[in-house]
């Protein structure tokens, strides 16, 4: 699939972030204080639409050009429940989840240079630090090399 | 009200079917998992050498995950420019009523959030599109888990620095 699908998906779901206050500090900073409801039904509606579309799509088991339809659950260990944690934190502290961090840099919000250099750093560390952590975290093996590049 | 514009925003059931049916449409048409985090691991591998940067996972999603990422700044771009013209700015609403901190300030606090989400997704194998919407809908056990340990570490988080740290 060419690039430019990608760029009008990406579009698309970085305007929608942008307007429903899911890329809004205040917005992130009143759900987490239960102060308004609008992300938890942004949240709760994708879900709501999202799971039973992804069940009729598994059963046809085709994607729309005819080709296996390919669903890979994420492994599961314990840096899912400490890495939410670390992310959790920073959620709060930036007001921003990574797609936001995006769509707040493409809204012309300057201190979002920021966090997208705190994520890159940060993410950065992780696959540098993978080969010590991941024996003690059980993190799944990398795979390489496999051809399929 | 947005910090954009005092934008009134979308109703959330509005939105939330939007998102719903972008996930369901790019798995549909493009058979990709919708998740925004991992395509960090894409704009890593271009500066860093390290392995966990060469696997399978990242070589064969570089193709559709940097254009997704440049379209979330486009749409952020036309989003802002649409309605009522694009500016760089700095205001942070809550943030600069409790603390009035500068620009040079915001970086700061900004940057350190930012290592906590790089290093946090990067652990948990996923941020608030891959595990809590693409995740959650799949009933992935993972997911479950790792939304829960964030929303809590969120709640905790925003009510220390402003129900602690911002109201002394």
């Amino acid at each position: 699939m060419g690039a430019w699908v990608y760029l009008i998906f990406g579009t698309a779901f970085g305007w929608v972030l942008s307007r429903s206050g899911a890329a809004d500090y205040d917005f992130i900073q009143r759900m987490f204080l239960f102060e308004s409801f609008q992300l938890y039904g942004i949240l709760g509606t994708a879900v709501a639409v999202t799971a039973p579309g992804l069940w009729l799509l598994k059963r046809a088991g085709r994607t729309a050009t005819g080709k296996p339809l390919r669903v890979t659950p994420k492994p599961r260990h314990p840096g899912n429940v400490l890495g939410g944690v670390l992310f959790g934190i920073g959620w709060s502290i930036t007001g921003m989840c990574p797609g936001p961090i995006l769509v707040n840099l493409g809204e012309g919000k300057l201190y979002a240079v920021g966090a997208l250099a705190g994520v890159l750093v940060g993410a950065g560390a992780f696959g540098v630090l993978y080969p010590r952590l991941s024996g003690a975290l059980r993190l799944p093996k990398l795979e390489l090399g496999t051809g399929d590049g | 009200m947005l910090i954009l514009h005092e934008l009134t925003p979308l109703p959330w059931w509005l939105a939330g079917t939007a998102i719903g049916a972008i996930t369901l449409l790019l798995l549909w048409v493009t058979n990709q998992r919708l998740g925004i985090s991992t395509g960090f691991e894409n704009l890593c591998a271009l500066a860093l050498r390290a392995p966990y940067f060469r696997r399978d996972e990242i070589t064969r999603g570089r193709a559709w995950r940097l254009p997704f990422l440049g379209g979330l700044v486009l749409g952020g771009l036309l989003s802002a420019a649409t309605s009522g013209g694009w500016r760089p700015f700095w205001d942070l609403g809550m943030f600069d009523a409790s603390f009035g901190w500068g620009p040079a300030g915001k970086l700061a606090w900004m940057f350190v959030g930012g290592l906590f989400i790089g290093f946090g997704t990067r652990l948990a194998g996923g941020c608030t599109s891959g595990h809590g919407i693409f995740g959650i809908s799949n009933l992935e056990r993972a997911s479950v888990e790792s939304t829960l340990a964030f929303m809590a570490a969120g709640i905790l988080t925003t009510n220390l620095v402003y129900r602690v740290w911002g109201a002394s």
